[in-house]
């Protein structure tokens, strides 16, 4: 294994933090601005694939700007952890971009500019985390990934959009408080974050309680992005962005720079052995087995798709974490493997969600009865990620919880291997759902859904009011529409066929509803909407059936293989 | 060549008599004075500092009397930092006091003679000297800020005066004990001679607490700190730039300098109260600070109350007795002052070119003023402590030296204060950024088309709501644009420098 010294890492950050100078002075000229940003994206992806071959073959790439604080020198090194996550954020930014030049232009947002270049700043800041030589370079690209995204978040610039903001910042700024705390244990403690595969040496003969205290506070702090319960709430809510940036930034890049800390920390700061020596994988495996099987749960209520689409990434990141935790060479494999392939899948999911926002302004389940008819394309790649989040073989998730599930029995602990399992049969009951509503339901011919629609606990009657209350609090009538009771904007007109023939009765009472609520069919060929949109779903979805059914041939999985190797010792 | 050092104290001073005198001439010459005399300072202060940096601590013996009789003046790594920051800063502002005012030669005579005050506060090596350049720069201090309009300035000057003026005479109090105990002024004499009477006797515990507290008055540390947001908040915005950069930086660094150099160490180490007391000043200041600042509405009075939060930082790493942390304290007290000084000079901008003064007009600032909203972003966010800004390294250090010393509570307090000043400044970000500009209906439709065009900022709308723009010149956007930058390069400097200090950071330890 050679170091070899090359520009080509801090050029993977450059090309992309630079790439927001263009983007913000081409404002006004969107086209310019719109091949800057493609430029970069195709720039940093190149410059990140050119280095893949050479990590394959056992070399690192470094870039050394000397110290930047007593004994940490700013250094960037791709190793194969790293580039295992930057890859992932840099092939997905070419078709997000390609996406979000579709979703924001077919709904004519405001400050595009403004998007396009946080967008350029917040990937340029995953791959620094990505790259990271050592915890404080690492904290350095965490905290700029916060503000970077910020104003994605805050973008609707209503109240909820900025509440969101706010919980965004303090949430994670409260994470990286954390995260620097348990830092200044380390360097204390040891007299360097340099991040070595196994573990800096240091660590085993320190003090353990202090040691513990460290990888509490690093988890816990890097747990906020991670979303693992209970800081998982400000995901949720951060779902008001665009979905382009709830696809990449909040399925990708933000919370996986909070698991891949969490990777970090076990396997290159304390190294698997210390992490179970001192005791800290247990506790760790049960938050996340808690958070998997809980988020799943809640899932199952979401009648917002976006929302539902964010508990369930809640449950899947726990799926990585849990796979760290269980420190078997197996669960390892599975978990980080599980990083790109829930990558794929959530973000055809994701971009599915946010064309039919576009495309038919629908954001509940309850209204996409009968979608399929509207957008085939898209509802086809939605059952194939769906599947594919179950855990169902030839898409890519199944690779990764196959390794999770072997994990965890080799590692004797069943009751992981039975959270998984739960776990897998939860995401086929909030997913199927969605993909039946869409091809084997009609507007006007629906299943009622209990499950979302009926208050936990029954209704009651109010005395002397004709009115049906929910014992569990939620809002919503009791025959009507079964509403969202976790805060998204009840403007539920224009979504859908059923609203519009609501509203259609409305206006002509005399004349009565005239017309059967339909979805207007729409051919197999990319009618449905823009191929802006639609390559970047497809392009998803192919790359979760390739990770599935040929899993060895997908570089990542070779990357995964290397990344055990070298801090176990063992290869899988 | 040692002769140069006092004309870092003479240059200032002679500048604001010619200021005075060139008023007599022709009015408002007060300026070109007032940049010739500050760009000698400057060069003056940058080859001090260089040698005191690179060949070690340049002593001068004013009028020729032996020390320890004569005054001594001392430049090393330690005094040619500030000194340097001083210089700095008070041409900066200049550049942006041409146009924002005010213009009276009387003005320029007292901005010269601040700057006098705190550069000889900066390299005396004399205690009682140290008093009177205390009191000059407060004197100094008292009449800049009262060169405001109208009322409010003039009582915020009184209030300053009648605090700043105990404080002084606390710290004249404790300099006479310390006086009575050894029969010496000079520091390093005092230094020698305080340890020979014993640091645990009652007569240099009570100097050290006379002298102390006056300082953290002139700092203005909770619960000391009452003079401070009114004079920050009620000054002219030049004025306001200026003084919450050196004024209190100063006094801290003579804080620095009374304790290490004067009661040494070693009085620290024989007397842990005094040490734990100033530590727990510096958390309830950090804590109680932020508090204040998130609940002001007037921006100004915020980032007054910002700064008490922040000195509490320093005063942090001052409390730790450690070398880490008083690099850090220093590296805070500098980014500090180039960070706060540029906010306090962008809320000024901001508010001559668009009347916005409280947390509310700020919103959608960024339409209107892009070039302000996004400095005022990036100091606010560098002084939250964003890495690699200088506001994240200087906090490192300090935290660091606490989790060497094994000082959780403050370490705690330290890292957390990331939290608390994300409190004050987010809801201004928010503001900036994501909320449209309120307007009445009738002239929605005028500053729809005014941000639109974009083209003449400093023109750009206001409304009618809030009081009449004024002009905004280059010279007060390069300022503020450049405090921007220096508070993001100078976290990448901080390494080189922190080289550069140790030495005299050792000595003062040992």
């Amino acid at each position: 294994m050679t170091e070899i010294h090359s520009l080509r890492p801090v050029a993977a950050v450059l090309i992309s933090l630079l790439a927001t100078v263009p983007i913000l002075a081409s404002r006004g000229r969107p086209n310019v601005r719109e091949t800057w940003t493609m430029l970069a994206a195709l720039g940093t992806f190149g410059v990140v694939a050119s280095m893949v071959p050479g990590v394959l073959a056992g070399d690192t790439y470094v870039t050394d700007f000397g110290t930047f604080v007593p004994e940490v020198s700013f250094a960037l090194r791709a190793d194969p952890l790293g580039i295992l996550f930057a890859l992932l954020a840099s092939t997905l930014w070419v078709v997000t971009s390609l996406y979000s030049i579709g979703y924001m232009r077919g709904l004519d947002e405001h400050d595009q500019t403004r998007y396009f270049a946080a967008f350029a700043g917040s990937v340029a800041s995953a791959v620094g985390v990505a790259f990271a030589h050592n915890l404080i370079v690492l904290y350095v690209f965490y905290e700029l990934l916060t503000v970077a995204t910020y104003p994605l978040v805050a973008h609707d610039e209503t109240d909820e959009a900025r509440a969101a903001g706010r919980k965004y910042l303090a949430y994670t700024f409260g994470g990286g408080v954390a995260v620097l705390a348990g830092i200044l244990l380390v360097f204390v403690l040891t007299g360097t974050t340099d991040f070595t595969a196994g573990g800096i040496a240091g660590l085993a003969g320190a003090d353990p309680a202090l040691a513990r205290a460290a990888f509490g506070l690093l988890v816990a702090g890097f747990g906020v992005k991670a979303a693992l319960m209970p800081m998982h709430s400000w995901l949720p809510d951060a779902m008001v962005a665009p979905t382009p940036v709830s696809g990449l930034l909040h399925a990708v890049a933000v919370v996986k720079s909070g698991v891949f800390g969490i990777a970090r920390v076990v396997l290159d700061v304390f190294g698997p052995d210390l992490v179970g020596d001192l005791g800290m994988g247990l506790p760790l495996a049960v938050v996340a087995a808690l958070t998997l099987v809980i988020a799943s749960v809640i899932a199952l209520r979401q009648d917002n798709l976006k929302r539902r689409l964010a508990f369930s990434t809640v449950s899947q990141l726990s799926y990585i974490v849990l796979g760290l935790a269980v420190l078997h060479p197996m669960s390892l494999t599975g978990g980080l493997l599980h990083i790109p392939a829930h990558a794929f899948m959530k973000l055809t999911l994701f971009f599915c969600a946010g064309a039919i926002h576009v495309e038919t302004h629908t954001d509940d389940i309850s209204n996409m009865a009968g979608i399929g008819k509207r957008m085939p394309l898209t509802m086809t790649a939605f059952g194939i990620a769906a599947l594919g989040m179950a855990g169902i073989p030839l898409v890519a998730g199944f690779v990764s919880k196959y390794f999770l599930l072997i994990g965890t029995v080799s590692a004797g602990q069943m009751v992981f291997t039975a959270a998984l399992l739960v776990s897998g049969v939860l995401n086929i009951a909030y997913f199927w759902p969605v993909v039946y509503a869409a091809f084997f339901e009609t507007p006007d011919r629906s299943d009622e859904k209990p499950v979302i629609g009926a208050a936990l606990g029954g209704w009651v009657a109010r005395d002397g009011a004709d009115q049906w209350l929910a014992s569990d609090g939620g809002a919503g009538g009791r025959d009507g529409d079964p509403t969202d009771d976790h805060g998204y904007a009840d403007d539920h007109e224009g979504q859908g066929p059923v609203d519009s023939a609501a509203a259609a009765e409305h206006i002509d009472r005399e004349h009565g509803p005239d017309y059967r609520p339909e979805w207007e069919h729409r051919g197999w060929t990319g009618e449905e909407s823009t191929w802006f949109m639609l390559g970047p779903i497809l392009f998803a979805a192919a790359g979760s059936l390739t990770l599935g059914v040929v899993p060895d041939a997908a570089v990542f999985l070779r990357i995964v293989r290397l990344v055990v190797a070298g801090a176990t010792g063992v290869s899988v | 060549m040692s002769d140069l050092v006092p004309f870092a104290v003479a240059v200032p001073i002679v500048g604001s008599v010619l200021a005075l005198l060139a008023g007599l001439v022709r009015s408002k010459s007060g300026w070109p004075v007032a940049v010739v005399a500050s760009a000698v300072h400057v060069g003056v202060a940058a080859e001090l500092a260089r040698r005191a940096l690179f060949e070690g601590t340049v002593r001068y013996v004013v009028g020729g009397f032996e020390v320890p009789y004569g005054i001594e003046l001392v430049v090393d790594g330690l005094s040619a930092t500030v000194l340097g920051l001083v210089a700095v800063v008070s041409l900066g502002v200049l550049a942006y006091a041409r146009v924002a005012g005010p213009r009276s030669n009387p003005f320029y005579a007292a901005y010269l003679l601040l700057v006098a005050g705190l550069t000889g506060l900066t390299i005396t090596g004399d205690l009682f000297n140290m008093y009177v350049f205390l009191e000059i720069t407060g004197l100094a201090a008292y009449v800049v800020v009262a060169s405001g309009d109208g009322g409010r300035s003039a009582v915020a000057a009184l209030r300053y005066l009648l605090i700043g003026t105990v404080g002084a005479s606390l710290f004249l109090l404790g300099l006479g004990y310390a006086y009575i105990a050894t029969g010496t002024l000079n520091m390093g004499d005092l230094a020698t001679l305080l340890a020979e009477y014993g640091h645990t006797t009652t007569l240099v515990q009570t100097a050290f607490a006379f002298v102390v507290v006056g300082l953290l008055i002139k700092i203005a540390v909770f619960p000391l700190h009452t003079w401070q947001p009114e004079a920050y908040a009620a000054s002219p915005d030049s004025v306001s730039g200026l003084i919450s950069a050196l004024v209190s930086t100063v006094s801290a660094y003579a804080l620095i300098r009374v304790v290490y150099t004067v009661f040494t160490p070693e009085f620290l180490a024989a007397n842990p109260l005094a040490r734990d007391l100033l530590g727990v000043a510096a958390a309830v200041s950090i804590v109680a600070g932020s508090v204040l600042a998130v609940a002001q509405t007037e921006v100004k009075r915020m980032l007054a109350y910002s700064s008490v939060a922040q000195y509490g930082l320093v005063i942090a790493g001052v409390s730790l007795v450690n070398e880490t942390a008083m690099i850090g304290a220093l590296v805070h007290l500098v980014g500090h002052a180039i960070m706060k000084g540029g906010l306090f000079l962008t809320a000024g901008l901001v508010a001559t070119a668009t009347g916005a003064r409280t947390v509310d007009d700020y919103e959608g600032l960024a339409e209107r003023l892009p070039a302000g909203a996004t400095a005022f972003g990036v100091l606010a966010l560098a002084m939250v402590g964003i890495p690699p800004a200088v506001g994240f390294v200087g906090k490192w250090y300090i935290a660091l030296g606490a989790v060497e010393t094994e000082s959780w509570v403050l370490t705690a307090v330290i890292v957390g204060s990331t939290l608390l000043t994300l409190a004050y400044f987010a809801r201004l970000v928010e503001r900036m950024f994501f909320r449209e500009t309120p307007v009445a209906a009738g002239d929605a439709e005028a500053a729809r088309d005014d941000a639109d065009v974009g083209a003449d900022v400093t023109a750009a709308d206001g409304g009618d709501r809030l009081p009449a723009p004024g002009t905004v010149s280059l010279g007060m956007y390069a300022v503020v644009v450049a405090a921007a930058a220096l508070a993001v390069a100078l976290g990448a400097a901080v390494f080189e420098y922190a080289a550069l200090v140790e030495p005299t950071v050792t000595s003062l330890l040992s």
